[in-house]
Parts: C-alpha cells; structure tokens; sequence
C-alpha cells in the first residue's frame, strides 16, 4: 500500500521524493496504468506517491514573459482552450487537441507527457519543435535541460529519481509565421500517434521547424529536412522533396521494421500535406 | 494518515486509510457501493468510469482517489436529485440511446460536462465531446440526437 502526499509546496514534494521510493503523481493517466499493471501482476508499489497538482509553480502559464514559461502540471485542456495559448502557441493548442479524450485532457499534463517519454508523444513533438527547455528541481536547486536531452530513449528520461520536472521554457516564435500539428493514429481519438508531425514555416522560409514524431526513438528536429526546405523555392515540389527526406531520415535511424511498409509512403504524404498547410497559413 | 474528505454527490465525507494507489473508481464502487460507475477497461479508453470532478469528465480509473480530496465529485447516482431524472438522464431514455446500460451512466456524465461547457454544441463538438465513451450497442446515433435533444430542454427551448 502506498501512501499518498498532496504536496502543497514544491520544497514539500522534494523533500517526499527524496525519501526515496516515490513516484510522482500529476494527471494519472500514465501513472495510474502503471500502478494498476503493478497491482495485477504482484509487483511492489511505491512507498509514496507525491501529488504535485497543486503546486503554483507547476501551474505557472506565461507565454508572454521574456523567457515564455509553460509549467509542467498545465493540462492538454488547458492546452486546448486557453487564448493565450491559442494566440502565442497555436501548435500546442493544436497538439494537446488531438491527445487522448476531453476526459484524458482534462487530467493530463504536458509535463507528465514529457516525463513518460513515449516517442509517441504529441505535447512532446510540439515542445521540440519550440527548442523547448525544460526546468527542473532538486534539493540541490534547479537546472535546465534541452527536451531532446531529457528525453533519451523510449521511457527514459534524464530525470533523477530526486528530481521534479517543473516547466518548460519555450521560444519565442514570430506571430506571422504558421504553426502546424498533424497526427494520424488508429482512431479519430483516444489514439497513440503512429506518426505526428509539427511544422512552422516563415514567409522567407528561413527558418522552417519540423518534427516528426512516433518515427524516431527520441524526440528531434529534423535538421536536414529544415535544411532542405530553407534552401528552396516554396511550392508542391518542394514540400513532397522534404517529405522524400524526412521519409529517407526516418530509415536511416530506425531501419526498415515492419512499419516502414506503412510509414514511409505515409510520411511522405503527410509531411508534403503538412507544408502546404503551413505554406498557405502564411498566405 | 489523514482522512479523505471530499463533496460527493453534494454531500461532505470522510474516509479513513485510504490506500495511495487506489483509484476513484475503486474508491467509488469498492468502498462507497456505488456500482454506477462502471469499469469497462480499467486504462481510460473507454470512458464507461467517467465521473464528474469538479463539474466536468475524468475517467475515474485514472484519477487517484486522493486527488477528489476537497473537491467535488458527482457520479451517476448524483444527477438525478430531487427525485426526478436529470434532463440528460431522460433524453437518453425518451430518445432510445440506451441498450444494455454499460456505458450509459459514462456517457451521461460526458453529455452533462459537454453542456456545462458548451450548452449548444453542434453534433460534431457532441462527437467530440464524447469521443472518450465507447458504446457497442446503440451506434451512437441516438446518443448524438439525445444530447442534442437533451441541450434544447436545458436550455428551455423544449420540454
């Protein structure tokens, strides 16, 4: 049996989890499966379980401040409909939008998106392509970590066992130029991606994001498609090229598995559909 | 350990020992003997455990029981107050978006936190809205034409 604490400052959650034997409770939509699959199959439970929800600093949302911050316990419902976001961070909205159910985003959090590391993840694809850093707390103080360094293979992440994921510092994007998020799952909802996608364009294309997610291990931007595309003239050849390379990309790191047959015509596609969707945005 | 005190179904209670891990939903059906909420899958893709927390949809298999902890929940069993069916709760019978029953107190809850944030969605925002309850029965169908039918009577437009 574990014993839970609602923690109601981030130095009382620290100092739970550096008891040790903890886990960290946000949504519960990945932790709780986890600890019911613990349950069923007999395994040992986590002495504590550290409720972090109610912490001010991870509720923290000021996309406007300097250094634009979006704390760790903010929902994909907030995500969702918020007009600040939807205003600075139209690829977020977007993103948390096609995560899980209304009840899944009411509950999940983009910092436990992150946390969980799913090469999946949909918050965690918008969060690289806005060079997200994440903030993170110890007893020992804070430190700054890239997403793509704190996210490292498949569920693992850099995070130490003391250690809470506070926020994300995020860039800055100009409000002209388009932000874009694809995903295509199994299902029109409660669907892991099997690819997403998020793209921002310029009007010069001097500064295209692109990240494609559910392909890789880990999160990443895809420099040579970014390359590829800042380098060319906009149009219907150009965005099916960078979809040919991000296609070539995906088989360079992870081989031709038994999903290439389905992902690389798909990737192609989408990524092509992508850009001329983020092209026109611009118009 | 301290108490579990939350709002449920508009009345105060307090519950002593508690276990961390365990689920609303548990809480719920196992401690409480509320069996309305249902658990269709135990991992939050079926929505068949949905409940209202604080006024809008969870799935309760999800959510860990300490995190009702001063807040208020709301289950099937709570709708219908004062001795009358809630509006949702009628339009689901009069409209025939009930088969066997099994994901019907879910799918009301969902329909109920959907008008609370929207009282007139059109049948896509209703699609949408519930696309977090699976239902094997009806086709969804009915249940689309119900919410609908149930958002007019809400909003005084029909009876």
């Amino acid at each position: 049996m574990s014993r839970m604490i609602v923690a109601r400052t981030l130095d009382e959650a620290l100092e739970a989890l550096a008891k040790g034997n903890a886990r960290i409770l946000a949504g519960g939509t990945d932790l709780m499966i986890a600890l019911r699959a613990d349950r069923q199959l007999g395994r040992e439970l986590p002495e504590t379980i550290v409720d972090v929800t109610r912490l001010v600093e991870l509720n923290r949302l000021d996309l406007g401040a300097p250094e634009p911050f979006l704390g760790a316990g903010v929902t994909f419902h907030t995500l969702e409909t918020h007009p600040t976001v939807a205003a600075a961070y139209p690829l977020l909205a977007s993103a948390a939008s096609t995560v899980g159910s209304k009840q899944i985003r009411r509950s999940g959090t983009i910092g436990g998106n992150a946390a969980n590391g799913s090469p999946a993840a949909d918050g965690v694809a918008a969060l690289c392509a806005l060079n997200a850093v994440a903030l993170l707390a110890s007893p020992g103080g804070q430190r700054r970590c890239p997403i793509g360094e704190l996210i490292v293979a498949p569920y693992k992440t850099t995070l130490a066992p003391d250690e809470i994921l506070v926020g994300f510092y995020l860039d800055r994007l100009p409000g002209e130029d388009s932000q874009v998020f694809a995903k295509v799952g199994r299902r029109q909802a409660v669907a892991v991606s099997r690819m997403n996608l998020a793209v921002c364009l310029d009007r010069g294309l001097a500064r295209p994001r692109v990240v494609l997610g559910a392909c890789f291990p880990t999160p990443r931007r895809l420099q040579e498609v970014e390359e590829l595309i800042s380098g060319g003239k906009p149009g219907e050849e150009l965005w099916r090229a960078a979809g040919e390379r991000a296609a070539q990309e995906f088989v360079n790191v992870c081989g031709w598995r038994s999903s290439a047959n389905y992902k690389v015509p798909a990737v192609k596609a989408m990524m092509a559909h992508a850009l001329e969707d983020a092209w026109s945005a611009l118009a | 350990m301290d108490n579990l005190e939350f709002i449920l179904n508009g009345k105060p209670v307090s519950l002593e020992g508690v276990p961390g891990e365990m689920s609303l939903l548990d809480l719920l059906r196992g401690r409480l003997g509320l069996t309305g909420t249902k658990e269709g899958c135990g991992v939050g893709e079926c929505g068949a455990c949905t409940v209202l927390l604080d006024g809008r949809a969870v799935n309760s298999c999800l959510t860990a029981a300490w995190q009702a902890g001063g807040r208020e929940v709301t289950t099937i069993e709570g709708l219908a107050l004062g001795g009358g069916l809630h509006p949702m709760q009628q339009a689901f019978i009069d409209h025939g978006a009930v088969q066997c029953g099994f994901c019907t107190p879910g799918m009301i809850l969902s329909a109920v936190s959907l008008l609370g944030e929207n009282p007139d969605p059109g049948e896509e925002q209703i699609k949408v809205g519930l696309a977090g309850n699976l239902c094997r029965c009806t086709g969804y169908h009915d249940i689309v034409h119900a919410v609908r039918k149930a958002a007019k009577v809400m909003a005084g437009e029909e009876s």
